[in-house]
């Protein structure tokens, strides 16, 4: 006797799949619906809200919400106190951001291009261990680090190097009292925070780029600074970009790092932080809140005519 | 006339490794050669030693004369068709084309004439503006040989170009290098493991297993006079008889190969066994025939009669197809 060509079905297990294997949408739709309702309706829906806070004003008498269409509170942000805010932030995660670039991209180049076995263990362990760690130790470690009574203040009197710190606490502008009071800490500390979130996607774009590549380049008469710019530089640009999209908006975001390190100048999470908490504007914080948003459409709008993600 | 490349006792050695084991090569200017021989057995760390991106452990690698130990890729007059062709996938093909002329400096316009002019060589005239993504595997691998033709090198190499190919594009494409390489006179230097793909195209060619040139000839020679059992075997799967055998077909008692296609059936013959195996290849054939637990494989063209497996079978050969190797 041979065996029937076709197995029965054994149970509800086996008829669901067969349900699933002639319908497969009805699958994909059963696996989407809960993680898009949650987009949908908690994450866009709260973003929706933020946006239409931001086109109401606050009486000023009364400081009651007037739930009235107007662009006034807009106007606000160009009050040159606020706009001080905004510039001030949108320097400092510029800034961030270059300097984490710099950084990230030979740690970047090592792990993708070099790193084997132990090594490539040993970079991931080295990126994401701090991670682990607490934000605000991290934070209030720097704050020791960079104080007057630091380690870094005792590091350069211990190698006579005090002249160089000095220097550069004298910087007009960014410079101050001590590290942990000046716009070059607040900067030192935001860096070191989101430099893993740099080094990752960078690290995963340039994984992507085969060896051969590199030799077709350098073969075809390219110096190696000619493959960096014209092969692995614009080959690592959706990397680039996805790092900074990251070290960008979070810098944009952040209120604690400045509150606890730099001078007591507003940013933007300060601001918002305070608005909408001792002040209760909250029109005027939604307006602040809209701003990284719009900063963000911006470069990437910019970065995509660029051709940054031309290779993707 | 000097040679294209010359190798004195070059050796490659990846810690207890020897990819390449003291080589000695000369590849004549102009000729088209094949480096052949099974995967790990160092033709391609050979090719690889001739562009420059490995550095010879021992020995002297010379290009027309020259000694490139010193020079870096970049600056060696030799251009590389890639394995796995190594586009650039952010250009469109005319810049992928043009980039050996743009890393030297060349304007645009006279750079993307000459970008042109290599495409129509390649039969992809009108492709200029396309991504490499949007190309079929036997456009991209001509778009890999135009971007490296275009510097006009003086030695071009090709690193399993055909290999991604199906039959009947790689049979053209062979017909095309093969012209191509004629009309420019470049010397191509051709690593493959397809040994009818070296017989088929090459001028001469060497014999590559576990680091050392087994054999280095013409095509005809390394065929009808293979000098080792693994020469006899890797090129054409020819039978390969030991010395008992060979001396009670009439030889001497040293190790000799016959080629099936030499066998042929016949009522009396110094040949008889059982058929163990019968396979069709289209054009005729391939029967397998044990005799003394040794298995032979005769080719028989279409036409002829085919035997039953487990039947017995009777082979007769011309004694002079029977050739005997000095070396085991």
């Amino acid at each position: 006797m041979t065996a029937p060509a076709i197995i029965p079905p054994r149970g509800l297990a086996d008829r669901l799949t067969t349900l699933f294997w002639r319908h497969p949408r009805l699958l994909l739709s059963l696996l989407i619906a809960p993680p898009l309702l949650w987009l949908g309706v908690v994450y866009l829906g709260s973003l929706a809200a933020l946006l239409l806070q931001s086109f109401y004003s606050i009486d000023e008498f009364s400081g009651l919400i007037v739930h009235e269409f107007t662009l006034k509170t807009y106007g606000e942000l160009l009050r040159p106190s606020n706009a001080d805010v905004i510039l001030r932030t949108l320097g400092m995660a510029i800034a961030v951001t270059i300097a984490s670039a710099f950084i990230a991209f030979p740690i970047a180049y090592f792990a993708a291009r070099y790193a084997k076995g132990r090594w490539k263990a040993a970079f991931y362990l080295g990126i994401m261990l701090p991670l682990w760690s607490s934000y605000l130790v991290k934070v209030y470690a720097w704050k020791l680090i960079l104080a007057k009574e630091g380690i870094l203040t005792w590091a350069t009197e211990a190698t006579h190097t005090s002249w160089l710190l000095n220097a550069a606490l004298s910087l007009p502008g960014v410079g101050g009292n001590s590290l942990s009071t000046s716009y070059i800490g607040t900067f030192l500390t935001f860096t070191y925070v989101w430099l893993p979130f740099m080094i990752l996607p960078m690290q995963a774009s340039l994984e992507r780029v085969p060896n051969s590549m590199l030799e077709a380049a350098a073969d075809l008469g390219a110096t190696a600074r000619q493959t960096f710019r014209t092969v692995v530089l614009p080959l690592a640009m959706p990397g680039i970009v996805a790092g900074s999209i990251f070290t960008f908006s979070l810098t944009l975001g952040d209120y604690i790092i400045p509150q606890i390190i730099g001078t007591s100048a507003s940013f933007i999470g300060m601001a918002v932080y305070q608005l909408q908490g001792t002040a209760g504007n909250i029109p005027l914080a939604a307006a602040f809140a809209v701003v990284p948003i719009v900063i963000m459409l911006i470069y990437l709008s910019l970065a995509k005519r660029a051709g940054a993600f031309d290779a993707l | 006339m000097t040679s294209a490349v010359e190798f004195q006792a070059v050796s490659r050695h990846f810690g207890a490794t020897k990819a390449v084991d003291a080589v000695d090569l000369t590849i004549a200017e102009g000729a088209f050669f094949a480096m052949l021989g099974p995967s790990g057995s160092g033709k391609t760390t050979c090719l690889r030693l001739i562009s420059g991106f490995e550095k010879p452990t021992s020995g002297q690698i010379r290009i027309f004369g020259e000694d490139v130990s010193a020079v870096p890729p970049h600056l060696r007059h030799v251009n590389t068709v890639f394995q796995d062709y190594a586009l650039f996938p952010h250009m469109n093909v005319r810049d992928n084309v043009a980039y050996g002329l743009m890393v030297k400096g060349m304007a645009r316009t006279p750079r993307y004439a000459k970008a042109e002019d290599m495409l129509a060589l390649v039969h992809l005239d009108g492709y200029g503006d396309r991504k490499p993504a949007q190309l079929s595997g036997g456009q991209r691998q001509r778009v890999a040989l135009a971007r490296a033709l275009v510097n006009e090198p003086r030695v071009l190499l090709l690193d399993e170009p055909l290999g991604a190919l199906d039959l009947k594009l790689r049979e053209a494409m062979q017909d095309e290098l093969k012209s191509l390489q004629k009309r420019l006179g470049i010397t191509f230097v051709f690593v493959t493991h397809d040994q009818s793909e070296a017989l088929s195209m090459a001028d001469s060619l060497a014999v590559f297993n576990n680091g050392r040139i087994a054999q280095i000839g013409t095509p005809t020679d390394i065929y009808a006079h293979p000098k080792t059992r693994f020469v006899a075997d890797f090129v054409g799967s020819s039978n390969v008889l030991p010395p008992a055998l060979t001396q009670s077909l009439g030889g001497p008692t040293k190790w000799s190969s016959l080629r099936p296609e030499a066998l042929h059936p016949a009522p009396f013959g110094p040949i008889t066994g059982t058929v163990t195996a019968l396979r069709y290849l289209g054009a005729g054939h391939r029967v397998t025939v044990t005799t003394q637990g040794q298995d032979i494989a005769a080719h028989l063209p279409s036409g002829t009669a085919t035997p039953q497996v487990g039947s017995q079978m009777t082979l007769t050969f011309d004694p002079a197809a029977l050739h005997v190797m000095d070396e085991a």
